[in-house]
């Protein structure tokens, strides 16, 4: 029988196992930030071990890095300590760093593509749950926690259980591909699994809908696989991918003879079985609007917020869960997604700060202002992404239209910098959950495409993207 | 292992919830503690006690892959969650640092333990008493790598 991509990958890293029970499995590049290292970096001096390949570690500041002017002195003190832990770190083991202020800073998920570090074939891992990203390139790359960053920094090896392969179709042709992004393919396959409809499982996104994107879209597909309890998302290579990562600062000297090897090897065989498979046919979907608690509970813009009852499905767990998000969300059922008010917008994160989602929101502001109600933020994904973006003029579109312009990072995605809501704000974020207290305590996200954020950041509520001239 | 539960009767208690993203700069444990479960229940640290255990829905832990979460439920005096299922993770950072058990269980333990019901945990059967009402639920066993991790006291003791 054959194989499917993932089971390839896995295959040729094993370096101890068996077909059943636990495999000792090689990394090809481990990704370092400054949040879950310094306890593995610890435990490393505790025992007195050296990272085994600090030539395939590679480590930048992401999460707390202020997005404010890097002139100035990191006023959080704790933020502080924890970018000099991972300088000292870096120095003492001899691990690159794309520091505060290199050039190639940024989201560890933006610039491991960017520099040409993420590879087909290859096996990532990051202390973080969105490495997942990695994944449109045909790596097999995933989170793993602080005890899992040690061992790998030690052994350059994890011991894990093989998940299972999980198929994702997505079929047909978006009719208005600028107006429904990838965005809303992923937030609608959520929707339709559940945030633990992948658990377990390694998912495979596959067909004609998949096909179709660029890297940029393909990586914010697979960034969400998380969200959908997955271990990884990854998408088999092809000549885009190629294209992408050809000529960039850290790929390999002897690139076209590893794609030529690629191209015969990084497919799933035609008579591989997958243990679980979903399809999703994007011919009509809507853009996606998050209503809730979790990247589950979303609907299309043109919907009303659902009660407990529609969502639940008879579920009495999912129905507690509804009306608790209902209550935390400030949100009554039956009220039009489009008539949601707003107080913040987010453009940035893992998921969707890349220079092609800053092109596409820019086409929305263009000339327009932001609503004198909403404070609205561009946080690109890289430092790289952030000068590509103002050379093509792209910040002056966004500051002529109130968006403040910042420094790249994680930013309000997650709420360790001082880019928070505050409680009770309601935010249209181009991130990746919306869990209660997610962008700071008692603020309340909306998960939205980058066009859908700055659409809503100029009208001050949700609207329908679909009806503006985006092209 | 004894103990009395805790209940949250809902599915998808993500880390964020768990502890918070503006505490992951805390890396006193006893610190982290006093903040663990505050986005969903800013009683917690008053009402936990030592020994203690937690009782879910599906998907527990689903999110972030901070090992601050069960950092922070273990340094609270957690020693065992109990949930219908479990986000992989989540599940991986309990056992890897020897944090807390995580324990699937059934809908019959998920619907017949109450809230401050005092269980027994036999690990070696896969069996939880209930010893508030008398009846006995079988629980998931360990699979082979989770139950040695375990039994090592973490994973840089675990051997195949």
């Amino acid at each position: 029988m054959g194989k499917t991509l993932f089971e390839k990958i896995w295959d040729a890293h094993v370096v101890v196992g068996k077909e059943s029970g636990p495999s000792l499995i090689y990394i090809d590049r481990h990704l370092v930030h400054e949040v879950t290292s310094p306890q593995a970096f610890d435990g490393l001096r505790m025992n007195n071990r050296k990272v085994r390949r600090p030539d395939l570690t590679i480590a930048t500041m992401d999460h707390n890095v202020p997005t404010t002017d890097r002139g100035l002195p990191i006023l959080d003190q704790t933020s502080s300590i924890q970018i000099q832990t991972l300088e000292k770190n870096c120095q003492d083991f001899g691990i690159k760093l794309f520091d505060i202020n290199s050039p190639n800073q940024g989201i560890v998920h933006v610039i491991g593509p960017q520099l040409g570090i993420t590879l087909p074939g290859s096996t990532i891992v990051c202390g973080d749950s969105h490495t997942s990203t990695h994944g449109a390139f045909g790596a097999l790359a995933f989170g793993i926690g602080t005890s899992e960053v040690e061992h790998v920094l030690a052994s350059q090896t994890l011991w894990l259980e093989k998940p299972k392969p999980f198929e994702i179709r997505v079929e047909g042709k978006r009719k208005n591909p600028h107006a429904v992004t990838a965005k809303d393919i992923v937030l609608s396959i959520i929707k339709h699994i559940g945030t633990g409809g992948g658990t377990g499982t390694v998912i495979e996104y596959r067909g004609e809908g998949i096909e179709d994107l660029s890297m940029e879209q393909r990586m914010t597909i697979c960034n969400m696989s998380i969200e959908a309890g997955a271990r990884a998302g990854l998408i088999a290579p092809d000549e885009k991918t190629y294209d992408y990562l050809r000529g960039r600062q850290y790929t390999p000297k002897n690139y076209e003879s590893l794609v030529e090897y690629w191209r015969e090897n990084l497919k799933t065989d035609d008579d591989a079985k997958f243990e679980k498979q979903f399809t999703l046919h994007i011919d009509d979907i809507a853009p996606q609007v998050s209503w809730g608690t979790n990247p589950g509970m979303t609907c299309d813009v043109t919907e009303t917020v659902p009660t407990p009852d529609e969502f639940s499905k008879g579920d009495p767990n999912q129905k507690k869960g509804a009306e608790k998000a209902l209550d935390y969300m400030d949100l009554k059922s039956g009220t039009p997604i489009e008539e949601i008010k707003i107080d913040r917008v987010f453009i940035g994160s893992c998921t969707n700060a890349r220079l092609e989602d800053l092109i596409e929101a820019s086409k929305v502001i263009k000339g327009q202002k932001v609503s004198p109600d909403v404070r609205a933020m561009v946080v690109p994904g890289s430092q790289m992404v952030k000068k590509q973006a103002e050379e093509m003029g792209l910040d002056k579109i966004f500051t002529d239209a109130n968006f403040e312009w910042r420094e790249a990072g994680c930013s309000m995605c997650l709420g360790m910098n001082p880019d928070i809501l505050s409680p009770g704000e309601r935010c249209a974020s181009t991130s990746n959950r919306n869990f209660e207290g997610r962008q700071g305590a008692g603020g309340r996200t909306h998960l939205v495409s980058p066009v859908m954020a700055a659409a809503a950041a100029i009208n001050g509520h949700f609207v329908d993207v679909r009806k503006m001239d985006l092209s | 292992m004894k103990g009395n539960v805790i209940k949250y009767e809902r599915d998808n208690i993500d880390t964020d919830v768990i502890i918070p993203g503006q505490y992951l700069k805390v890396h006193d444990y006893a610190e982290l503690a006093t903040h663990a479960m505050e986005g969903l229940d800013p009683d917690f640290h008053s009402k936990v006690k030592e020994g203690d255990f937690i009782l879910s829905g599906k998907n527990f832990g689903c999110g972030s892959s901070r090992e601050h979460a069960p950092i922070a439920l273990s340094h609270s005096g957690i020693k065992a969650v109990l949930a219908l299922s479990f986000a992989r993770i989540f599940y991986r950072n309990s056992v890897d640092g020897a944090f807390l058990l995580p324990i699937e269980i059934e809908e019959d333990a998920y619907n017949g333990i109450s809230e401050g019901d005092e269980i027994d945990i036999d690990v070696s059967k896969n069996e939880i008493k209930n010893l508030t009402k008398n009846k006995t639920y079988k629980m998931k066993p360990f699979s082979e790598i989770i139950g040695k991790i375990i039994e090592a006291g973490g994973l840089f003791n675990y051997k195949p």
